[in-house]
């Protein structure tokens, strides 16, 4: 499990972060909201190492973050970052299978649960292709069948954290891969994932953490949090929020 | 009887010896260095010379050889597959993996000093005539040699006697452009020299001077080598690359002499004294005819 | 575009591309043996017992020559496009090219400190003159690349961004020392000087080859280990941390083959361009650019390629010889453009 205490980030004399208390369970989908600048980029990069802590630290199973070696820090976390950068022909297929990098489970197994990833994240029919030739949703997607092939099939005691997985896709294939992320988590997996769309948030997410200014606001249940008066305060937006006519979650409408 | 078969033995025998002589001395020449083409020519053995390097351009029936490249970076197989007997050189023929891979192929390789003196020329021109089975031409050719240099010797010496030593600067250029000075310790300088100039140079080695520098040294006498064009060609691609040139006491008295760049390198060639009376002519004008 | 080889093809095609280079490298050249002698001589030096009668010429030019003359460039081919492929993947861009990291202006520069102060203190004892020349030469490659991959060091940490700077910057400052000693010059070591910055495998000898195969050997045999690696580094460097991988080890590594190789290759055969640039770009136009086939094929199309080459430069001027590096520009060069052209890079 991946937890944080008391975490405090600085960048040079300026704090950009602080006062983060946080513990990932399994099974359960963290979902981090805030205006730009909020910090969230911040706290998926202090989680993932990418950041030191200048006050509290992070721990996965109770040892701290450095303290992990590559690979097998590899097998327990996964991150999808908000964009990538790749630049070689590379086949669909050879990017998701860079994902089995950690693993030693063998040619056979690994071509297995690239296609079952692949599925997952509704990017099958883009095997064989070349990545360069993929627009940018394609891509996205691609990369996550990356990651969830990582953490294949997903289980208790592994984390997910993914930045913004769904800014570059269209509205289904935005609730396909939350769907696919959900999935991964009622298998067991924690996973933290930051989100623009406060609607995606309020479907997919048991809790959600809401972060102004590097500070957390609120630490709840999407009823809790996504309430006119803090989503007024933090984002500056008058909303009304009513309950979803189907599914009973909060649906938040601009007034 | 008895003297005329010794005489007939005495003559089989010089006749054997000399064929025998003639047997050892080689006769597939490949030379690396301009003045020992010169040389080699010079005492008879151009028709020996299957191939010669880039520097190797007087007379100018070397030209027709095969090329073996530049003196420094030659090619073991390509000089092989001349099938030559001797390889010639300087000290500045290589690189040296080469030459040990042409004599372990069999072929004698001989090395020259290029040190621009006298004793090291009949040093080379001994040596060069015993391997051409022509050692008197060689001793010869020296002999007359060191007249010639002992005649102009005297040619400056009298010419001392009447005019000064004349202010020089010797320009070795490329297409009239970025022109190098001959400074000390250069065969130019030493030319400069036999010929009873004054190199204004006071460095050593070819440097590149500013064109004010040239200018304020103000020389009487311009000696100009250039690498690419000749004659008026060179002249006029001097002073257009060079405009500045024109001021000086030399262009202006029309003092300025053209020089074949391939006698600055490989030590002493043969064409050299008659390149010395010629500057020493322009260098003292009154005298010259003598 | 799809692969358009698959990798088993291209293995095999570059194989036989390889042996053909190095057969025609053996049998051809200025002096024109029969090929029956070649053929009698080449199995004499494997060992196999034949009679020697005749075959003296064969055996020399074959043994002495222009076998090692072959090895030196398979060496050297094989291990530039080795190191062009990982500083395309340290820098995550297919337009990188070894000399980046600042070890061919380093290695020109040690060259003309030991070309040009050999003969300002006057010269050395003609015995130790190649030595001099290749570990002065093979230093200043090192000296420079372990200064700029300082350079690019902070925290702990090697920013790729800032070496690709320090790399630009030190390769001027190089440049300009070596102008300097330009202008010390005489004529001759001037000479020389541009003929080392042309590159020549003229001149190779089994004395002087042994350290090159050793480090060519070395780097061609650990570099396809980090194959998978490498893969994941073209994702990105915190990417590929996040998958287990310790990227400031092999971005350390894939800077020190570099150095060891290249430094090597030039020191041996002076400065060859473009191998490092043009083998890995082409081994990707037909196969991708999956390192676990990109690696081992780069070597042999770079032993290949610089073999033809070599052919070239022996055979276009004989019996003189055109410096291998004007070939391989003039190959490489407009290659380049058409890349560019053709909007692949």
């Amino acid at each position: 499990m991946l937890r944080t205490q008391n975490l405090q980030i600085r960048r040079g004399p300026k704090i950009v972060l602080t006062d983060i208390t946080l513990e990932l369970k399994p099974g359960e989908v963290l979902g981090v909201l805030g205006p730009n600048g909020a910090g969230k980029s911040t706290l998926l990069g202090a989680l993932c190492g990418e950041l030191r802590a200048h006050q509290g630290s992070v721990r996965l199973d109770e040892r701290e973050l450095s303290d992990w070696t590559g690979t097998s820090r590899a097998q327990r976390l996964a991150v999808l970052p908000q964009v990538s950068t790749l630049d070689f022909a590379f086949r669909v297929e050879e990017v998701v299978g860079m994902g089995r990098l950690p693993h030693q489970s063998g040619r056979v197994r690994d071509d297995e649960i690239v296609a079952a990833a692949l599925h997952a994240a509704d990017a099958e029919h883009l095997s064989g292709r070349s990545y360069l030739a993929l627009s940018g949703g394609e891509r996205q997607r691609v990369h996550l069948a990356r990651v969830l092939a990582q953490l294949w099939p997903g289980e208790a005691g592994q984390t997910l954290l993914l930045d913004e997985p769904t800014s570059m896709l269209d509205p289904l294939h935005q609730h396909t891969t939350l769907q696919a992320v959900r999935e991964f988590a009622n298998r067991g997996a924690a996973v933290l994932v930051i989100l623009h769309d406060l609607n995606l948030a309020a479907r997919y997410c048991d809790r959600l953490l809401l972060l102004e200014g590097g500070r957390p606001v609120a630490l709840d249940t999407p009823e809790q949090v996504l309430r006119p008066e803090p989503l007024k305060a933090v984002f500056g937006l008058e909303v009304l929020v009513q309950q979803h006519p189907e599914r009973g979650h909060p649906l938040i409408i601009a007034r | 009887m008895r003297r005329s078969t010794r005489v007939a033995a005495l003559c089989v025998g010089f006749f054997v010896s000399y064929h025998a002589a003639a047997a050892e001395s080689p006769q597939r020449w490949v030379s690396a260095g301009g003045a020992l083409s010169e040389w080699i020519s010079a005492l008879g053995g151009e028709s020996k010379l299957v191939g010669v390097d880039t520097t190797s351009q007087h007379p100018e029936s070397l030209k027709a050889l095969p090329s073996i490249g530049y003196q420094r970076q030659l090619s073991a197989e390509g000089i092989l597959s001349l099938r030559p007997q001797i390889l010639v050189g300087t000290e500045e023929t290589g690189p040296p993996p080469v030459l040990s891979q042409v004599r372990s192929a069999g072929v004698q390789v001989e090395l020259f000093s290029a040190q621009p003196d006298l004793p090291t020329l009949q040093g080379n021109l001994q040596r060069l005539g015993k391997l051409l089975g022509a050692d008197d031409q060689a001793s010869q050719v020296f002999q007359a040699y060191q007249q010639q240099l002992d005649q102009q010797k005297i040619r400056v010496t009298r010419a001392q006697l009447k005019g000064k030593s004349p202010g020089v600067l010797l320009l070795l250029g490329h297409a009239g452009g970025k022109p190098l000075i001959a400074g000390k310790d250069t065969a130019a300088d030493w030319l400069l020299q036999q010929a009873g100039g004054h190199n204004l140079a006071t460095h050593t080695g070819y440097k590149p001077f500013s064109v004010e520098s040239l200018v304020s040294l103000d020389p009487e006498v311009l000696v100009f080598a250039d690498r690419a064009l000749t004659g008026d060609a060179a002249r006029a691609a001097l002073f257009k690359e060079n405009p500045i040139l024109s001021s000086t006491r030399a262009a202006k008295d029309g003092r300025v002499m053209e020089l074949d760049p391939t006698l600055l390198v490989g030590g002493l060639g043969p064409r050299l004294p008659d390149a010395m009376k010629k500057l020493s002519d322009a260098f003292y004008p009154d005298s010259a005819g003598q | 575009m799809t692969i358009l080889v698959k990798p088993r093809a291209l293995f095999i095609g570059l194989i036989l591309l390889c042996v053909l280079a190095i057969w025609l490298s053996l049998a051809l050249g200025p002096v024109s043996l029969p090929l029956f002698d070649t053929l009698r001589a080449a199995l004499r030096l494997v060992g196999v017992p034949i009679a020697p009668d005749g075959l003296e010429q064969a055996e020399l030019i074959l043994g002495q020559i222009r076998l090692p003359r072959t090895l030196l460039g398979l060496a050297v081919g094989g291990v530039l496009a080795l190191s062009g492929v990982a500083m395309q993947g340290l820098f995550r861009n297919p337009l990188a090219d070894p000399g980046l990291v600042g070890v061919s202006s380093g290695a020109a520069l040690g060259a003309a400190i030991a070309i040009v102060g050999g003969s300002v203190f006057g010269g050395l004892p003609e015995s130790f003159g190649p030595y001099v020349l290749s570990l002065c030469a093979f230093l200043g490659g090192l000296g420079v690349t372990a200064l700029v991959y300082r350079l690019g060091r902070r925290n702990g940490q090697t920013h790729v961004a800032t070496m690709l700077l320090a790399g630009i910057a030190l390769t001027a400052l190089a440049g300009s020392a070596v102008g300097l000693f330009t202008y010390l010059a005489d004529d001759a070591t001037l000479r020389t000087l541009t003929f080392w910055n042309l590159g020549s495998l003229n001149g190779a000898s089994y004395s002087r080859l042994w350290p090159l195969l050793l480090i060519s050997a070395g780097v061609a045999l650990w570099l396809p280990r980090r194959a998978k690696a490498l893969n994941a580094l073209l994702l990105g460097e915190s990417e590929a941390g996040h998958l287990g991988i310790d990227v400031e080890r092999l971005k350390r590594e894939l800077v020190f083959c570099t150095a060891l190789g290249v430094g090597a290759a030039v020191a041996a055969a002076g400065m060859i361009g473009f191998v490092g640039l043009v083998v890995p770009h082409l081994v990707r136009l037909l196969a991708g650019p999956d390192h676990r086939v990109l690696l081992p094929a780069s070597v042999l199309a770079g032993a290949s390629l610089l073999l033809f080459a070599d052919l070239v430069a022996r055979l276009a001027l004989a019996p003189a010889e055109l410096p291998i590096g004007i070939v391989t520009a003039f190959i490489g060069a407009p290659f380049f453009l058409y890349l560019l052209l053709r909007g692949r890079a």
